[in-house]
């Protein structure tokens, strides 16, 4: 009886746990789609932009703005790790940390000094143990909408290092959202400043007047590109980051039904062999008082 | 003239409209269909939009805005900016408290980048506070 019991038990425990991951399932799931939703909506806002600077980049203005240099020799470079908050995430953390790892031996073996931002417990957890890494600052709970705020944060501290010379490069290491079923930890560069060109520029941008000068917009305008582009891979980061929790969880879900599946099973044949063990007792009683 | 006020979020508000009041770097500027292209600097303040010819100055729907870049086509206007706030959406008593609270904060700011970001939510909230009075003058008869 003892065993019925205690496998009654085991399987009350993995009933609980099923309810939890299959909740934490269906969270992620739904913020998924709104980061998606969120990579969508700032489309109007980043084509905009794109046009605006192809056309002052046909009229030579990027090639004088300091966002836009590309320095000879890189001898520095700051990495921005985006990790999570959160772990539960199947191999996230781990992709990009060796992605991460793997940029810093780069680095070290070509003689580059390199500075980090972390973004995420997990990964401010990571690179506060290397000792050789100097850690330039550190986030972490982000809102999933990182408001404009914090969001200029991180992207002022990187243009002010790159402003100053301290830094060569910045680049990013995030998760890359392919599809539903590949997510790759990447490296993008954020600056020196680059963006895809539009083929086509409207007439009204091309004739346009800029005022105070095309100078001044394309300083305005550049630095919002880059915010954007901070932007989109935070959030196409989240979106990675959710939708790999929801396949982990529906895979503890799976393995969960699974485990109950043989509990239940072990648990009706202790049951029947209980019961076989207790009728076999009864005829054996019957047989000996005749 | 179609008016646009596009932020990274997405599209704030889009629609028809008489004419539009922007604040640039150089100054508050009045624009009408027809314009000329133009391409500007937004800062940090207040657009101010007639739906149509014959609305009275009391009638003007107001947005708070950070700064940002304009695009003046003689079709459209189209504004990318950091942030935006229709006036009906701001509760004024609330941007007061956080407008108070991000004074506090500039005050008490330990170090450059604190102080830059309560700087920015100085700007922000007085900017809204300041539409959402534009607005409260706006409605009284």
């Amino acid at each position: 009886m003892s065993s019925t019991r205690a496998l009654k038990s085991r399987i009350r425990s993995v009933k609980s746990t099923k309810q939890i991951t299959k909740a934490m399932q269906l969270v992620a799931a739904s913020k998924m789609r709104k980061a998606q939703d969120a990579e969508k909506a700032m489309e109007p806002y980043t084509s905009a932009a794109r046009e605006l600077l192809t056309h002052l980049a046909a009229q030579g203005e990027t090639d004088r703005h300091p966002l836009f240099q590309v320095p000879e020799k890189v001898r520095s470079r700051l990495l921005i790790v985006v990790g999570t908050d959160k772990g539960l995430a199947g191999a996230y953390d781990a992709n990009v940390l060796k992605l991460y790892t793997k940029q810093l031996m780069e680095d070290e073996a070509a003689g580059i000094k390199n500075q980090t931002i972390a973004i995420g417990r997990r990964a401010n957890r990571f690179v506060s143990r290397l000792k050789s890494v100097t850690v330039a600052a550190a986030y972490q709970d982000l809102p999933d909408d990182p408001s404009g705020t914090q969001l200029r944060a991180i992207v002022d501290t990187a243009i002010d290092a790159f402003n100053t010379g301290d830094i060569d490069v910045v680049d990013i290491v995030y998760t890359e959202f392919l599809s539903s079923v590949t997510q790759q930890a990447t490296v993008r560069r954020i600056l020196p400043a680059g963006f895809e060109k539009m083929a086509e520029v409207s007439e009204d941008v091309r004739t346009a007047e800029f005022e105070p000068s095309a100078e001044e917009v394309l300083e305005a305008v550049t630095y919002r590109l880059v915010e954007a582009q901070v932007y989109y891979y935070l959030l196409t980061a989240r979106a990675s980051e959710y939708i790999m929790r929801m396949l982990a969880m529906k895979n503890a879900t799976d393995n969960a039904n699974d485990l109950i599946d043989d509990l239940t099973l072990a648990m009706n044949k202790a049951r029947q062999s209980a019961i076989t063990q207790e009728l076999a007792e009864i005829s054996g009683g019957v047989e000996a008082m005749k | 003239m179609k008016f646009q006020l596009v932020t990274l979020t997405g599209t704030n508000t889009e629609q028809e409209v008489y004419e539009v009041i922007l604040p640039t770097a150089a100054g508050e500027i009045a624009v009408f269909g027809g314009h000329e292209p133009l391409v500007t600097i937004a800062v940090p303040g207040a657009i101010a939009v007639r739906h149509t010819k014959g609305d009275a100055d009391d009638r003007l729907e107001y947005f708070a805005i950070g700064g940002g870049v304009i695009e003046v086509t003689p079709e459209s206007i189209k504004v990318l900016v950091d942030s935006a706030d229709s006036a009906d959406d701001i509760v004024e008593s609330e941007t007061k408290a956080a407008l108070d609270r991000a004074l506090k904060m500039r005050e008490s700011a330990k170090d450059q980048v604190e102080l830059e970001k309560a700087s920015q939510l100085v700007d922000r909230h007085a900017v809204r506070l300041k539409v959402a009075d534009l607005r409260r003058r706006r409605r009284r008869p």
